[in-house]
């Protein structure tokens, strides 16, 4: 007999778990939920995704201080690695994550039952689970697709049979290789690359655009290849990969440069050229789905173009793609669900981050998307070291940048890159959901001194010369 | 007036004082409430379609935001 659950959630990653853990909330444990999915539970954040990218970074830093000290008086020195023992811990990190996060969190809901395999959509109401074991169809009255996204790999001659790392294979290294060639220089590339490059490896981070990626407030990006070529990266901009091969023992990584073919000579290639939507052998045109190589369709209550199927997370075609987003859109189409509500969320007021060293945090319109789409963004730039707490702290590169709107002062948009800038760029997200003004903000009593105190003056700065303000002025 | 018999899954109910409640809030939209079964959350009910749809009898405030119970429906006849 063919099983028949209340709702039906493909994958068991942080979406999954949300939009399920919530649904039981919501329904007193009663709904009865299948979770399908394969591979360590807890999907990609906890086992290949921000656990272990900010855990090898926070190990990084220590290297990086010792070898680095900031002030005068403090003797450099230079810590041994023990790369395979640094890694063994991270695993551990990861597996005890997992199972404090994931796997016991389970046992707190029996309504939720695990299904191992690989789902496929037959029909509305309908998927087949394929396993070692064989294959099971499943019922469902309601359905979310929270399937996540994996690493894009770029089609480049050569590239499979030299073999290179991802996302998702990096944390299973145990020698930290010498030299390391990063094609493609997304969020991932760099905190990897920054990590790495602290431990020990020599890292060239390989791209065609001297952007970071797309949708970046411009002076923000370029600060921050500044910082990481400070810390010793190397960008290798306008390169076009052409092929991949081996030769000996090191990898070559063949690039067309101003029109001339520059050969680049790794131990290790690491591909950091985007995700992409897990939605093959899925099927959901059997359901009426849409989507496309970005995603899936979702309107904004998250339901598919079939109204009684929802996505959520990852494979969602939009803007962002973050462990913080994916959980709240479980957690809504959950309220969507069972509560017959249609919310949404507003993704100008969600924040993102880089875990490099300096942090690059953000939310809102850049300049350009609000003159775009607006036409009228009045905004102000302060460096870092405006900021006593940088001073203090012996950091100089870095920048706040507060986009508003002409008219009415509100803030639509915070960039910031400096040190904790993902502890506090919150405060830009409550000025924005809150339609505060850069008054508003000035109104604030902050912390002195403090990093987040560029906020508050980079506020002053629309209505006052910063350079004639002493340091503590309100 | 159209008649129609509603099925839905209540979830929420746990006790008899809990079947009573929906029961009342169902009866207070014009439902005709035939059976709840607290062991399977099955509502059973009949409707005047003219008066409410099944559609909007599941967000009946007995099943809104702030409540303990939801509904949804499984089968209209
Ligand atoms: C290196 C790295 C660092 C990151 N750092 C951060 C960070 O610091 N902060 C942040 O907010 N975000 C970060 N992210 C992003 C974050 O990890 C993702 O946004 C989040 O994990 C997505 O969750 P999800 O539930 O949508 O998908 P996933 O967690 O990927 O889960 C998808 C699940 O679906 C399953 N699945 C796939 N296809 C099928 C199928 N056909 N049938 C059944 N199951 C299927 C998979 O097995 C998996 O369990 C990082 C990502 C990476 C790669």
């Amino acid at each position: 007999m063919i099983q028949e659950y209340d709702l039906v959630i493909i994958g068991r990653g942080a979406a999954a778990f949300s939009a399920a853990i919530r649904t039981s909330e919501i329904t007193s444990n009663q709904a009865s939920i299948a979770m399908i999915g394969f591979g360590p539970i807890g999907g990609t954040c906890v086992n290949v995704g921000c656990v272990p990218s900010k855990y090898i970074i926070e190990a990084a830093k220590v290297v990086s201080t010792q070898r680095n000290p900031r002030y005068p008086g403090i003797k450099q020195s230079d810590p041994v690695v023990e790369f395979g023992k640094l890694m063994e811990s991270l695993r551990g990190a990861v597996e005890e994550e997992r199972k404090s996060k994931y796997e016991d969190v389970l046992k707190f809901y029996p309504n939720i039952t695990m299904y191992e395999g690989r789902a496929s959509i037959i029909s509305r109401d309908t998927v087949k689970v394929t396993s070692k074991l064989g294959e099971e169809d499943i019922k469902g009255y309601n359905f979310i697709i929270a399937t996540g996204s994996s690493p894009m790999i770029p089609k480049i001659e050569g590239l499979e049979d030299t073999g290179y790392l991802t996302s998702d294979s990096v944390w299973s290294l145990n020698e930290l290789p010498g030299e390391i060639g990063i094609l493609g220089g997304g969020f991932v590339g760099l905190e990897i690359g920054q990590a790495l490059h602290r431990l020990g490896s020599s890292v060239r981070i390989i791209k065609k655009h001297d952007t970071i990626s797309r949708g970046i407030e411009r002076e923000v990006g370029s600060e921050l290849i500044r910082a990481l070529e400070n810390d010793g990266i190397s960008f290798l901009i306008g390169r076009d990969v052409e092929k991949v091969y081996q030769r000996g023992d090191k990898k070559i990584i063949s690039t067309r440069y101003k029109g001339k073919i520059e050969e680049i000579e790794v131990d290790e290639i690491l591909i950091a050229s985007g995700r992409k939507p897990n939605v093959a052998g899925l099927s959901p045109e059997n359901a009426g789905i849409e989507y496309s190589d970005k995603g899936i369709k979702v309107n904004d209550d998250f339901s598919t173009s079939n109204p009684l199927i929802y996505a959520a997370g990852d494979v969602v075609d939009q803007k962002y793609r973050l462990e913080t987003l994916s959980a709240r859109e479980g957690a809504i189409i959950a309220s969507n669900i069972f509560n017959h509500s249609s919310k949404g969320i507003n993704l100008q007021e969600v924040p993102w981050a880089i875990f490099t060293e300096p942090q690059l945090a953000s939310v809102g319109y850049t300049e350009d998307e609000y003159n775009r789409n607006f036409g009228k963004a009045v905004v102000r730039t302060i460096p870092l070291v405006m900021v006593p707490k940088a001073r203090i702290l012996r950091e100089d590169i870095g920048l706040f940048k507060i986009v508003a709107d002409e008219d009415t002062g509100k803030i639509v948009g915070i960039h910031v890159l400096a040190p904790y800038a993902a502890e506090f760029i919150i405060e830009a997200v409550i000025a924005i959901k809150n339609g505060y003004t850069y008054n508003d903000i000035i109104e604030n009593s902050h912390i002195f001194p403090t990093v987040a105190e560029g906020i508050k003056l980079t506020s002053q700065s629309f209505t006052r010369d910063m350079t004639k303000m002493s340091c503590c002025v309100e | 007036m159209t008649e129609k018999k509603v099925t839905m899954r209540v979830f929420g109910m746990t006790c008899d004082d809990c079947v009573r409640t929906v029961t009342d809030g169902l009866e207070k939209q014009g439902a005709d409430v035939l059976s709840i079964s607290l062991s399977n959350g099955i509502a059973i009910v009949k409707i005047d379609d003219a008066k409410i749809s099944a559609e909007n009898l599941i967000k009946a405030p007995v099943f809104g935001e702030e409540s303990h119970y939801k509904a949804q429906l499984r089968r209209v006849e």
